[in-house]
């Protein structure tokens, strides 16, 4: 048997594919499927003659890269989309710590980006890569259908309770009350986009406890519950359930806001990159509504280069690529979010952009995204598990199954028994969790 | 007698396909069962060491664990019906009748489609407030004057049996339809007009003519022609279908998961399968999911033994 994986193992490395293409060195990039993310990759290309960089959308994913780098043939280049992701990476020992790296050429992602994005790069005090863009959520809606129901565009930031009334005047239902148009759409996945906005925190701030059975976490939920069952603005989003399939998250929240099944839509300026595709749709931006707090959940792309990669100081280079004006100012234009080097939204370009007259509101999206934080981790439990335990108790509020207390109360509380459950089988982290706890 | 030469000379055509058996499938699987007894993790933080039977015991404790068997449990409800149906439609295309062909590619169209492609159709079509199934439905329910909307479909932990989604159990407020019941429902179309449909056409063909023409000309009518000779002379396709069908059953759920469901909502359709899948790749634990997969091939060879042991009376008799 072992003489049999030994023959193999030659056969493959001799069939292994090339490193080097007619002389130019092969980068392969992890990332989303996205066609604009084609337009970065040649863009790059072009400015790096010596380098090849190849898209590798199907082997997104964290299992995947893990999974391939252990084994030897991962990619030069992944993305992280979350802190969680991001603790996978390190923990996986596949992250790069690229924080002389950075610091030795002038880049500090701390003052450079937006601050939203900090905790999708740093871990433990540790940058581990460029955040790629990023995303804080505003209201869509369609002026038109603002115009028909007599509402004025609103300005500035505003509350929930501003908000709804407007949401009920533009949900339209026929005689039977089927819904013809929701006043309000939103993703049961951006639930942290609702917790910031009163204030609440998944763990306590060393982490060691979860508090999602805070009275502000209950109150964001049952704001959730409520725009679907008390006030009828909103539906629960099937298209969510699946993200992969459907071209990434919330693409199927934009098809819905775009065919005017909803009047107004939780979402960013990511958004543009499908509405643009849409003819004749007149659209516009406002602040989202907060709750008790002006805090906006942030979320976007971390590029990080692999420690087990073939090729590091060129994905080094890649790296660097994303964090310059031309890869940039290409994800302000293509409207992949916003780019996260502060100052490259500083332009006159970005703010009136000539080639898209029409979109005026860029202002605004800086202006959210300022106001953003990220996600929260802690180094007691993985956030996958997390975000599972989460989901499910949401999904039976969503369904009008469980009361929102109940289910923050029975998250909060299977949160920590895990987190008690994951010390107990860690010495280590169990000494971690002492010394965070101790008076 | 044989030369040395002539007696290695099979094993050497052999080679190639067991070479690959070995590595590729035998090998991987000692591995696992090796590891089954081991917390091997992905992450590095947490070292790899020998558990013992420590994984098997906590599988005996998951209640997550046994809620995806009752998930792939209620997800293999479908299959008889499915059968059922392979069945029926089999013997109306073994008929003589015009556009037979034809008939037969379409339904067995969803057998060569793309998985995914059908499965984003199904989502539109499960859509509760815009899509056609609710339409249809609410539509009816309208023309008798009910002023009632369509299940929740995919978003739904209801169903008919009113099982609990946090606890293996019942709870009356669970009593409705939902989101297994769309996968049953969708796993019933795709699979009557499949191999199952193909090998009752095949099975029927070989049903002696000679023998319904002697009970015809006994005077036995349509019915007793199907229950005393053909569904006895079709038991051995029965009964290879029913253990293919409950060895894909059980093992089954994960494309439709993954693809429409994610395994929610709040994880009532997240099947054994797909569940292995979280454990290793979502939360890395290889060493545990590694013990759940030999808990599913325990749970497969005892049904097949059962299965071996009292479903094939009727092909005996047969």
């Amino acid at each position: 048997m072992l003489g049999a994986l030994l023959l193999l193992s030659v056969v493959a490395w001799y069939f292994q594919p090339p490193t080097t293409v007619a002389g130019k060195t092969i980068l392969i990039r992890v990332s989303d499927n996205n066609p604009l993310r084609q337009a970065q990759v040649d863009l790059f290309n072009k400015l790096n003659p010596t380098l090849q960089m190849e898209l590798d959308p199907s082997d997104n994913g964290v299992d995947k890269v893990i999974v391939q780098s252990m084994g030897g043939v991962g990619p030069d280049l992944f993305d992280s989309f979350s802190p969680l992701q991001l603790s996978a990476y390190v923990q996986s020992d596949i992250a790069m710590d690229m924080t002389h790296e950075l610091k030795k050429r002038g880049i500090d992602i701390t003052k450079d980006c937006f601050k939203g994005m900090m905790s999708t790069c740093i871990y433990q005090g540790r940058v581990y890569g460029v955040p790629t863009n990023i995303a804080a959520d505003g209201i869509w809606f369609h002026r038109d259908l603002l115009r028909a129901a007599g509402i004025p565009d609103h300005k500035g930031p505003w509350t929930w309770a501003e908000f709804i009334p407007i949401a009920q005047k533009l949900t339209k239902r026929d005689a039977n009350g089927k819904p013809l148009c929701y006043g309000f759409y939103f993703d049961w996945w951006n639930f942290p986009h609702f917790l910031k906005g009163f204030g609440a925190h998944i763990y306590s701030p060393d982490g060691t406890k979860c508090v999602l059975d805070s009275p502000e976490s209950i109150a964001a939920v049952q704001l959730m519950h409520d725009l679907v069952y008390k006030y009828k603005v909103s539906s629960s989003p099937v298209e969510e359930a699946s993200m992969s399939t459907a071209g990434g998250f919330g693409s199927g929240s934009v098809s819905v806001f775009a065919e005017k099944h909803a009047a107004t839509a939780l979402g960013g300026r990511w958004w543009l990159a499908q509405l643009r595709d849409y003819k004749g749709l007149e659209t516009g931006v406002m602040e989202s509504p907060y709750g008790t707090v002006r805090d906006f959940h942030a979320y976007g792309r971390c590029t990080l280069v692999n420690k087990e990669g073939h090729n590091i100081q060129d994905a080094i280079k890649g790296l660097l690529y994303m964090a310059g004006p031309e890869y940039n100012n290409l994800v302000n234009d293509q409207a992949d979010g916003i780019c996260a080097f502060i100052k490259y939204t500083k332009s006159k370009q970005f703010l009136f952009n000539p080639k898209y007259p029409k979109e005026t509101d860029n202002a605004i999206w800086l202006d959210i995204a300022a106001h953003s934080s990220g996600d929260e981790t802690s180094p007691f439990i993985s956030g996958q598990v997390v975000n599972d335990m989460i989901t499910e108790q949401l999904d039976l509020v969503k369904a009008d199954q469980k009361s929102p207390l109940d289910a923050m109360h029975d998250v909060a509380a299977e949160v920590n028994q895990q987190i008690q459950k994951n010390l107990q089988e860690d010495p280590a982290l169990m000494d971690k969790y002492k010394a965070a706890t101790r008076p | 007698m044989r030369t040395r030469a002539a007696k290695l000379a099979p094993l050497g055509f052999l080679a190639p396909n067991l070479l690959g058996f070995l590595v590729f499938t035998a090998w991987p699987v000692v591995y696992s069962l090796i590891a089954s007894f081991s917390n091997w993790n992905l992450q590095k933080t947490v070292s790899s060491r020998f558990v013992g039977v420590q994984n098997y015991a906590e599988i005996f404790g998951d209640s997550k664990f046994w809620l995806s068997f009752v998930n792939t449990a209620y997800l293999m409800l479908g299959i008889p019906v499915s059968i059922a149906l392979s069945l029926w439609v089999a013997i109306l295309l073994n008929r003589k009748m015009p556009g037979n062909a034809t008939l037969k590619a379409l339904l067995f169209l969803p057998s060569v489609t793309s998985g995914v492609a059908i499965m984003i159709l199904w989502k539109a079509l499960y859509n509760p407030d815009f899509g056609p199934i609710n339409s249809a439905i609410e539509g009816i329910f309208h023309w008798f004057g009910l002023n009632t909307h369509g299940p929740q479909w995919l978003l739904s932990t209801q169903n008919p049996l009113s099982l609990d989604v946090e606890k293996v159990g019942l709870a009356h407020k669970q009593f409705g339809v939902g989101a297994r019941d769309a996968l049953n429902i969708m796993g019933i179309w795709g699979a009557i007009g499949g191999t199952n449909m193909l090998l009752y056409l095949a099975g029927l063909t070989n049903v002696p003519e000679e023998l319904l023409e002697a009970a015809q000309l006994d005077g036995a009518g349509k019915m007793a022609l199907f229950w005393r000779i053909t569904w006895p002379q079709l038991a051995p396709t029965t009964f290879f279908i029913v253990i293919m069908s409950i060895i894909g059953g059980l093992q089954g759920g994960f494309e439709t998961a993954k693809v429409m469901t994610n395994g929610g909502p709040a994880g009532t359709t997240t099947t054994m399968a797909f569940y292995i899948y979280k454990k290793a790749f979502e939360e890395y634990r290889i060493g545990y999911a590694s013990a759940v997969s030999w808990i599913l091939f325990a749970f497969v060879l005892g049904f097949t033994l059962l299965n071996w042991k009292f479903g094939n009376r009727g092909e005996n008799l047969a």
